[in-house]
């Protein structure tokens, strides 16, 4: 049963044409997180589930919608563009990836496209277990034939054959991974009226203040590290001290690491603490004046935008810089700074972000929330395709 | 040069003489290689040797690290064979520590293989001495049992190749000796030669020789096969002279000219002229009986700071004397490190 729900936005109304009604997809979720709150599967932390059950309440399910089409209106408007799914999704998904997968399933299934997801064949795959965890749950409705009618999962490596059927049965190809990976699969034959959408290299930054430098703010800054370190891309690779000389960012190196353990109370994985530790030396080697947080839990160091870097896992680098060498210091790849700022709305923020290629601009504590506006595309609206209806 | 070197290998161990000599060394590298030296500021010495400066052993992966000092003269990288991560570590050779390797080398293995000089036979092809600046792992460790060959013949045309073994030349040197030494890496000695269908005639050829197998590099790759300890020293010696040994001996590259064969009580014994720590992986704790991250220390690295490595290996100091009669540190071997993985964002 197709159901047609409208929006009022800067576009005019959007009427959004659904395989199936999506109250009753919604109540499928519902169910779903309801279950969720009882059961954590092993392979994921409880962390990751506990934000992945956030992430499904109907308000959060709804926001897609709302962002790339206004606010919801009467069904009965007559002029405007017409939205429909555009077709089958192929979505490649990275290895060490842990909820993009789950994330990425849970947004296709509000546009009805039909979804062929290949996992990365060398981390754990989170992805299928959720979907069965999902199936499991979903009941009967909207939800559960969504996902057996329309939903493909598997695991291959990226020379199986199958990676050319689903670059050439796709209408959106959908690849999280390197420049290389993408570039690879941009290049496999296509329908040429087919979209890409690469969600490639990225780095994240965090910004902050001296005067908002307070313990709850350097709780955030450990707590929004920590989670995956310098593996993820909304991960601050550097965390820059505005207005900051080095004596400042020495000071507050050794809060952090005093604050550190009372924030991440866990001891880490043994190769981890290893790593960490190989890090301590080599951040030290390429001039940085680093400390080691206790028990191996990270490393904290202080430099500048000039140093070299060396692989690290779970080094926070602090730089201080004045302004203009913050903004001048930022990668080409930049995706996210998180902010802690004491006007975040200042005029100058708004002239960076036009300035930059910053594609995201957030409080410190929500550098990882995932947004179907990502890397600078409304990638949501994209999955629609749109009439013109005028009457 | 180390006077530690002069006494048998695993006599009772001299720590004075140990801790002087490993602090003039410590001081050499501190002097002469920046990269220790910033990796460890405002170090000072200490009377404990546990708190002298290591290096990490992924630092090897990043740095390829040098020490300069007058009349040192550094010669061809050994690269480590890159199994695990894929990158692998690079130490810089010189002279002077390669003439200590070597002797040390010599000395451990003859305490386990005899002094009788046989011939040699590598599980390997000849190209890794070809390759002019760099040395494979796989390669120096044949290279360390040489001083104990009479003849050095390596029996695979290609090294990756399993399947490329020389047959014939195995046979011409059975036909004239009696006792032969077989050295290969661990998955290659079982694929190669234990697992292998043998021509008919090598088999017969073999019965009652005397032969000594010498393996390293780890049990990871045949994991797969489920192939233990028991088996794989069985089949080896199946039908040969009773006298034939397989030794399994622990190494790495970033301490080169210090090996760790498995003794027949199944612990591996500390050379007088090194040293090996364990430290809690967390808090970094020296462990005189909990298992922990290996430390591995030695006396003979001039060229480079890898006099003094934390691995990435778990072990256990074991106190008493062993019933192998070897005297001095002794401990068990427990593996890698688990690995877990930091889950990442799309882009890694």
């Amino acid at each position: 049963m197709s159901s047609v729900s409208a929006y009022s936005g800067s576009q005019g109304t959007v009427r959004v044409v659904l395989p199936f009604d999506l109250a009753d997809l919604l109540a499928g979720w519902r169910l779903v997180q309801a279950a969720m709150l009882n059961e954590v599967p092993a392979e994921f932390t409880r962390d990751e589930w506990a934000y992945l059950a956030a992430f499904l309440s109907e308000t959060n399910l709804r926001l897609p919608f709302a962002r790339s089409f206004g606010a919801a209106a009467g069904a009965a408007v007559e002029n405007g563009l017409l939205a429909r799914p555009r077709g089958r999704v192929a979505l490649w998904l990275p290895n060490n990836v842990s909820l993009l997968g789950p994330l990425m399933l849970i947004v296709v299934s509000l546009t009805g496209n039909r979804l062929r997801m290949k996992a990365g064949s060398r981390s754990e795959d989170l992805t299928g277990i959720f979907l069965d965890f999902v199936r499991r749950h979903a009941r009967d409705g909207a939800l559960a034939a969504y996902l057996a009618d329309s939903v493909r999962h598997e695991v291959f490596s990226a020379d199986d054959p199958r990676n050319l059927e689903m670059a050439a049965e796709g209408a959106v190809r959908i690849v999280f991974g390197s420049d290389a990976a993408a570039a690879a699969i941009d290049a496999l034959p296509h329908p040429a009226d087919s979209l890409s959408v690469a969600f490639v290299d990225r780095r994240s930054e965090a910004w902050l203040e001296p005067e908002r430098c307070d313990d709850a703010t350097l709780r955030d800054l450990i707590k929004v590290f920590a989670i995956y370190g310098l593996a993820g891309c909304t991960s601050p690779a550097r965390a820059v001290l505005l207005d900051s000389d080095r004596r400042a960012a020495l000071d507050l190196r050794d809060r952090l690491v005093d604050l550190w353990p009372s924030v991440i109370r866990g001891r880490p994985e043994m190769n981890l603490a290893s790593d960490n530790l190989c890090a301590l030396q080599l951040a030290r080697m390429a001039g940085w004046d680093a400390r080691l947080v206790a028990d191996g839990r990270a490393v904290v160091s202080v430099g500048d935008h000039s140093l070299p870097t060396y692989p690290a896992l779970l080094e926070l680098r602090l730089v201080p810089a004045s302004r203009a060498q913050a903004r001048e210091g930022l990668p080409d790849n930049i995706q996210t700074i998180g902010h802690a700022l004491r006007d975040a709305s200042a005029p100058e923020w708004l002239d960076l972000l036009a300035k930059t290629n910053v594609v995201r601009f957030v409080p410190l504590g929500a550098m990882h929330h995932f947004e179907t506006v990502w890397d600078g595309r409304d990638f949501f609206a994209e999955l629609f395709t749109y009439t013109r209806v005028t009457q | 040069m180390t006077a530690l070197l002069d006494s048998p290998p695993y006599s009772a161990r001299a720590e004075l003489e140990f801790r002087a000599e490993l602090l003039t060394l410590t001081e050499h590298h501190l002097d002469g290689c920046p990269e220790y030296r910033a990796a460890w500021p405002g170090w000072r010495p200490t009377d404990d040797i546990t708190g002298f400066p290591f290096l990490h052993v992924g630092a090897f992966k990043t740095i390829r690290f040098v020490t300069s000092a007058p009349g040192m003269r550094h010669q061809r990288i050994l690269k480590s064979s890159a199994t695990s991560s894929g990158i692998s570590s690079q130490i810089v050779l010189d002279k002077r520590s390669a003439e200590l390797q070597a002797r040390s080398s010599h000395a451990i293995l003859a305490d386990f293989l005899g002094t009788e000089q046989r011939p040699l036979l590598v599980l390997d092809s000849p190209g890794g001495l070809r390759s002019g600046t760099e040395i494979s792992a796989r390669t120096a460790a044949a290279l360390s049992l040489n001083a104990l060959a009479s003849d050095l013949v390596f029996l695979l045309t290609d090294a990756a190749d399993p399947a490329s073994v020389r047959w014939e030349v195995l046979l011409r040197l059975l036909a004239g000796h009696e006792s032969l030494v077989v050295y290969g890496f661990t998955y290659m000695l079982w694929t190669a030669w234990a697992a292998a269908e043998l021509p008919a005639e090598v088999r017969a050829a073999l019965q009652g020789k005397r032969i000594d197998f010498v393996h390293s590099g780890g049990w990871k790759k045949l994991e797969h096969l489920e192939v233990g300890r028991r088996e794989f020293d069985a089949t080896l010696t199946r039908g040969l002279d009773p006298r034939s040994k397989v030794i399994d001996f622990y190494g790495l590259v970033e301490q080169v000219g210090v090996v760790y064969p498995l003794c027949s009580e199944g612990y591996r014994h500390v050379p007088a002229w090194a040293d090996v720590f364990v430290r809690d992986p967390w808090t970094l704790a020296p462990q005189d009986r909990e298992a922990g991250q290996l430390q591995l220390l030695n006396l003979l690295a001039w060229g480079a700071p890898y006099h003094n490595v934390l691995t990435e290996d778990l072990g256990r100091l074991v106190s008493g004397e062993c019933p192998c009669g070897r005297h001095g540190k002794r401990f068990e071997f427990l593996g890698r490190i688990p690995k877990a993985e930091l889950r990442g964002c799309a882009n890694v």
